[in-house]
């Protein structure tokens, strides 16, 4: 675990990684799938969405494993990675925002849908997520302070309840494909605020303790 | 240009129309070359294989649209029964479920039920006609399909409904051993569809049972399937095993699951969107990532023959 760790560290092995999606998209292609071929753009339109709401999982996923698993060396690499991760998230969902333009094929009809909540999720979160990307680089931290910055990035949970809904409105019946993707997700965030709430009651049950001891 | 000689990927099943005569040479290859992987699956001798070549009906030949590519009818599909993936559809179907031979029974308020293998049924009804339909799915895309079949009209003018029969209720066949779709999901299997006794007895209403002249692959609907093209995909139903002529209004699965976005009627109509997506335009199967949209025309084009069967109807809260 350890050396795996060390190898995933290196910065070029990350870049690798975070492009392994697109590299796999080709696969259809060169297979002459007719579920690419049928209707390239809806498939691509599909596909890099997903990829984005993966990696957006993985880095939503970060803190509450350090909190779960603080001394983990691979949970202690995805948290040295953190911020590259976020910003390929917002690449994809570029990539998903732009196939979207062209799966709609002009202006006119881009522009039609934005009054369905199923698409204004979508480009409100994208708009979001073009906020953290900006600001996600050392300087908007000086200019922000640690403590705005960090208040500015909470938007990411703002954003997970945008995805969520985007997912599950994509979807025909039921909500399976969206509980795959996040309820991962979900039970991590849940563990964490729950050791969070033990260790505020313990501090609380510490001070009111400390007189008689 | 006409191509007579047999091509070595052509099956032995001769066609009216094979794929080969709607296109150019050029075209065909390219269509041939990019799916020949998919070749595989689908086509082989099954489903209910008599009543080929059947004969064009050049009353339903819609000039200046060209017919997607066979490979892309059958390797793009919606059979929730198989797989929510389109492309996994051809795949699963082709893996154990037989559809030859196949019993279909027409029964209800009618004066002469039947229970029927689907080949001696065409044989009753005369043979196979091709006939080529627009095929618009609620999903925003569209085909165009030469449709291998006969027309319903003539199975309800030998089953003789009664005064009762209103609707027409239609049932696709229920096997989870086979259909690993079955299994589970949130859809009250078996899928269901129905039509007015009026809209059943339109002549655009085809049973079909061939696509561009063969047997009709099982993913698409193997052996016998519900052909109502100026309604949305999901009203033609695949795979019937049961007709029934019925006094109440069947519901149908679609409207069941989710009665705010899929309506009994679903008539293709540009005006009015779908909850989540507009109608008005769609994505043309085949045509590629660059390719515009097309206009979604009322009635998905078919005005004409259907138009009077909703007079006074308002389309908006009957969709």
């Amino acid at each position: 675990m350890a050396s795996l760790a060390r190898i995933l560290r290196k910065r070029w092995i990350l870049y690798i990684l975070l492009c392994l999606p697109m590299a796999y998209v080709v696969v259809p292609v060169l297979q002459s799938d007719t579920k690419y071929f049928a209707d390239p753009a809806k498939y691509l339109l599909d596909y890099v969405g997903l990829a984005a709401t993966w990696l957006f999982v993985v880095v939503l996923s970060i803190t509450p494993l350090r909190r779960i698993s603080p001394k983990s060396a691979l949970v202690n690499t995805l948290a040295y990675h953190r911020r590259q991760i976020g910003v390929s998230v917002f690449i994809y969902a570029a990539l998903h925002f732009l196939i979207y333009y062209a799966y709609t094929g002009s202006w006119a009809e881009f522009v039609k849908d934005w009054d369905k909540l199923f698409i204004l999720s979508g480009i409100a979160g994208f708009v979001l997520l073009l906020v953290l990307a900006i600001t996600s680089n050392n300087r908007s931290v000086r200019a922000l302070g640690s403590k705005n910055w960090k208040r500015v990035h909470r938007l990411a949970y703002l954003i997970m309840f945008l995805l969520i809904y985007h997912q599950a409105a994509q979807e025909k019946t039921g909500f399976r494909e969206t509980a795959q993707v996040f309820a991962p997700l979900l039970i991590l965030q849940t563990w964490r605020l729950g050791l969070y709430a033990r260790k505020t009651l313990r501090a609380k049950n510490a001070t009111t303790d400390s007189p008689n001891s | 240009m006409h191509i007579s000689k047999r091509q070595p990927w052509n099956l032995p099943e001769s066609a009216a129309t094979p794929e080969a005569d709607f296109i150019n040479r050029r075209r065909f290859l390219k269509a041939v070359g990019l799916g020949s992987g998919a070749l595989l699956g689908g086509s082989l001798a099954r489903a209910a294989t008599s009543g080929f070549p059947s004969k064009v009906n050049a009353d339903y030949r819609l000039e200046g649209l060209e017919p997607t590519a066979y490979d892309l009818i059958k390797g793009y599909n919606n059979f929730y029964e198989f797989s929510y993936d389109k492309g996994e559809v051809q795949e699963l179907a082709n893996k154990g479920w037989e559809t030859e031979p196949w019993e279909i029974q027409v029964k209800g308020h009618v004066a002469n039920p039947l229970k029927i293998d689907v080949n001696e049924l065409i044989a009753k009804m005369g043979g196979i006609e091709q006939r080529v339909y627009r095929f618009r799915c609620v999903e925003a895309w569209s085909m165009v399909i030469p449709w291998d079949g006969f027309a319903l009209s003539k199975l309800i003018d030998l089953v003789e409904p009664t005064d009762k029969a209103k609707y027409v209720k239609f049932t696709t066949f229920y096997d989870p051993k086979v259909a690993p779709g079955q299994r589970g999901g949130s859809i009250d299997w078996p899928y269901v569809e129905g039509l007015t006794i009026e809209e059943a007895r339109n002549e655009l209403s085809f049973l079909a049972t061939g696509i561009y002249g063969k047997a009709i692959p099982n993913q698409n609907g193997a052996p016998i399937r519900l052909v109502v093209p100026w309604k949305y995909g999901f009203k033609s139903i695949k795979s019937i095993v049961k007709i029934e002529f019925t006094s109440k209004r069947p519901l149908n699965t679609w409207q069941d699951l989710q009665p705010k976005e899929y309506g009994f009627y679903a008539n293709v109509n540009p005006n009015v969107d779908h909850p989540r997506w507009s109608q008005a335009t769609e994505r043309v199967i085949g045509s590629g990532f660059f390719s515009k949209r097309k206009d979604t025309l009322m009635f998905n084009g078919y005005e004409e023959q259907v138009a009077h069967l909703y007079e006074g109807m308002d389309l908006k809260r009957y969709y």
